[in-house]
């Protein structure tokens, strides 16, 4: 045998025995690198839940009221830029503008943009904005003397701001709040009911799910027919129902925590039938019968054995249920009686844009709508991707 | 014989099981919601000037038997709403079945249509994708149908109504035009409303053609490999023959299994898309009785209708299913 062929062998030994070697979750890493769709849409979404995060450092301004810009109400976006016919800088810029209102208007507040050199308006990096906190808790115990506040880190340094006046790439809208600082946040929020609903479900699903999949028999006959009956009954009509019934006085955070919970308990079903199948399989293993012969309860076997059996099939649903829970916040508040205007979720924003107005003059409130897209599209690309290297199967079909 | 005849008895009666299970969840949020018909109702009546007190919400209650059991108002619930009939509406005062009626069944023919019209599409759609080996086509279709996932129904609509209302000055709202709106059933009537419907058609099948691509591709690549069509293949069949005679029909079964459920999803856009082209259907009526009035007795109603509706498809493809597949026969209970 030659020496290159014994190296092949050699490298063809190594491959397979790391193959054999590699835990499930390494596999499931292997193949999922292999697929380029998913692996772009991993780091899309990588990007939009970081933006997300750090939302108060990339934007220039606050999302809410207080960050208003009110002088420059339904304002079009200005794009830094760094040549024009007055030459050229180094520093992008951007114009500034004046609001007129006179009879060769016919009395409308127009914006007049000045081009000239004097009134360029320099992009500054790092500079200081207005405060914004992370971590920080108010703790209210009952009792006046246990209340407290964990004061967390505060900031002020933002990402870019302009020397003077304000700067709105993406425009503003009709309260001259920024739209990119507010659409930012709201991949936050969205994502937060999101979380919070995914997790809710998750929690009844493993519960119910478990229960059903693990003694079988009657208790699951029982139990499947509950499910079905849930996942038979449209879910958003029903949301309606009860989202409408939520009383006007609830604050915006009651009104969050509600919603999020709402679409947790109503998106239980789907993965509760999952988990059960998951088990029912599961529990006729062999490993299971030695822990149970060892004399392990009910549920240090359900915990100990059989989940970790199939966590990674768990993340995967967890993460292909997560476009919809976006999808059903985004629906029901854009009728209206999910979030509401002063939060900012993406629901929200989709609302801003129904109006004809707002497709004739200003159009430039439809930028949120293609973060939302893209935001479920890369959710979908990732969980078709990781369902894909999750099957133990996929590579055979290949 | 005997055995179709117990598999359909059976099933009708896990039918019947499922509805009264369903009614009472339905009943029961509609119960856990605060305030009750009767303070809606005065609360109501206070707006529009009349006065009312503590006395004459009570007296309110009694008639209206708001202070009998909670199990018992169930039950004559579920027993009136068999027989079609659901009370009244807590603040029209108008009997339901007579103000919902006719528009329940457009509703839910709309939504009929859809479903078809999604399948007649996603069925040829699917197999091509799932047969042919040619990249461009592939993935072409898989980011249509992602984003038919990604776009939902209700911005699609949206950015239709705006487009038209735009470049043709017609806004293609509603499903019928002024004049006909109260007419009764005729030739020009139906004709008015077939120009009017084909754009809730077009916008509820979207997302729902989406879903039911990636059904159909991943049932047909999953049977494609299996070893029967290799043998058939083996036999000398061939082309559509093949696919239409061995994978195809196998796929087919668990379609028609999940009708019933792409019909719920098709009704969970129904509102949205109805609120936004102002379909005055039940979609709308539910918004109606949610959004404006907190109608709890109508907005029960219409959720036990539609989840009827859908009970009843799902126990109509288990007939079809039965009758088709003797392997379904047998396994009753599964």
């Amino acid at each position: 045998m030659t020496d290159t062929a014994q190296t092949e062998v050699r490298v063809d030994q190594k491959r397979k025995e790391a193959y054999f070697t590699a835990s499930q979750n390494q596999l499931i890493w292997q193949r999922f690198k292999k697929n380029k769709s998913a692996l772009i849409g991993a780091w899309v979404l990588v990007f939009l839940i970081m933006s997300g995060i750090f939302a108060p450092f990339l934007t220039p301004y606050d999302a809410t009221i207080a960050g208003r810009d009110k002088d420059y109400l339904n304002g079009a976006p200005q794009i830094p830029q760094f040549c024009d016919d007055n030459g050229c800088s180094l520093r992008p810029f951007i114009y500034s503008y004046e609001r007129t209102r006179s009879m060769k208007t016919n009395f409308r507040w127009v914006t007049e943009v000045k081009t000239d050199l004097e009134s360029r308006r320099y992009l500054q990096y790092f500079t200081k904005g207005a405060q914004y906190t992370y971590l920080a808790f108010d703790i209210n115990l009952p009792g006046r003397a246990l209340d407290f506040r964990i004061p967390g880190f505060t900031f002020e340094t933002r990402l870019f701001g302009v020397d003077s006046g304000m700067i709105h790439i993406f425009g503003t809208d009709s309260t001259g709040k920024d739209i990119y600082s507010r659409t930012l946040t709201a991949i936050n929020t969205s994502l937060a009911v999101g979380t919070i609903g995914v997790f809710i479900a998750f929690v009844m699903a493993l519960a119910i799910g478990g229960v059903a999949g693990y003694y079988g028999g009657w208790v699951d006959s029982a139990l499947q027919m509950v499910t079905d009956t849930v996942r038979t009954i449209p879910s958003i009509p029903l949301f309606m129902a009860l989202a409408a019934f939520i009383p006007d006085v609830w604050s915006a955070e009651a009104r969050f925590f509600f919603i999020s919970m709402v679409l947790g308990l109503i998106g239980w079903p789907t993965l509760a039938r999952r988990i059960r199948t998951h088990l029912l399989t599961e529990r006729n293993q062999e490993y299971v019968l030695a822990a149970q012969l060892c004399g392990a309860s009910p549920g240090h076997v359900i915990r100990r054995h059989l989940l970790p059996s199939f966590t990674s099939y768990i993340i995967v649903d967890l993460v292909i249920s997560f476009p919809y829970m976006v999808l059903s916040e985004t629906a029901l508040s854009f009728i209206g009686l999910g979030l509401k205007d002063p939060v900012n979720s993406l629901g929200v924003m989709l609302q801003n844009v129904t109006s004809v107005d707002v497709l004739l003059n200003y159009q430039w409130y439809f930028i949120p709508v293609i973060f939302f897209i893209t935001l479920v599209l890369a959710f979908v690309f990732v969980g078709d991707g990781l369902r894909d290297a999750a099957d133990p199967y996929s590579d055979a079909k290949k | 014989m005997l055995q179709f005849a117990r598999f359909t008895f059976i099933r009708a009666f896990l039918s019947v099981l499922t509805l009264i299970l369903v009614s009472f969840i339905v009943f029961t949020l509609m119960e856990l919601v605060p305030g009750d018909c009767a303070e809606r109702y005065l609360a109501f009546k206070n707006t529009q000037g009349s006065g009312i007190s503590i006395a004459d919400i009570e007296a309110e209650r009694i008639r209206l038997g708001l202070d009998q059991p909670y199990l018992q108002r169930w039950g004559s619930w579920v027993i009136n709403a068999f027989q079609g009939d659901f009370g009244e509406s807590c603040i029209l005062r108008v009997n339901i079945s007579q103000l919902l009626g006719q528009k329940f069944w457009l509703s839910l023919g709309i939504c009929l249509t859809s479903l078809i019209v999604a399948y007649a599409i996603a069925i040829p759609v699917g197999i091509i994708s799932a047969t042919s080996s040619n990249p461009y086509l592939n993935n072409g279709l898989r980011l249509v149908s992602y984003l038919g996932l990604a776009l939902p129904n209700f911005l699609l609509a949206l950015m239709i109504m705006l487009f038209s209302t735009v470049v043709f000055g017609e806004s293609m709202t509603g499903l019928f035009s002024k004049e006909f709106r109260d007419a009764d059933w005729s030739v020009d009537r139906v004709m008015d409303f077939l120009s009017h419907v084909w754009l809730p058609v077009f916008i509820l099948s979207w997302s729902a053609t989406a879903f039911a691509i990636q059904t159909v591709r991943a049932l047909m690549s999953d049977e494609i490999g299996k070893l029967y069509v290799t043998a058939a293949a083996a036999r000398g069949v061939s082309g559509r023959r093949l696919l239409m005679r061995y994978p195809a029909r196998h796929a087919l079964s668990p379609i028609i299994n999940s009708l019933g459920f792409d019909l719920n999803r098709i009704f969970n856009e129904l509102p949205i898309v109805a609120l936004i082209l102002t379909l005055t259907e039940a979609g709308s009526l539910l918004i109606e009785a949610l959004a404006r009035s907190n109608d709890q007795q109508l907005a029960g109603a219409i959720i036990f209708l539609l989840t009827a509706s859908i009970v009843g498809i799902n126990f109509v493809t288990d007939m079809i299913l039965a009758l088709t597949d003797p392997r379904v026969r047998r396994s009753i209970m599964g």
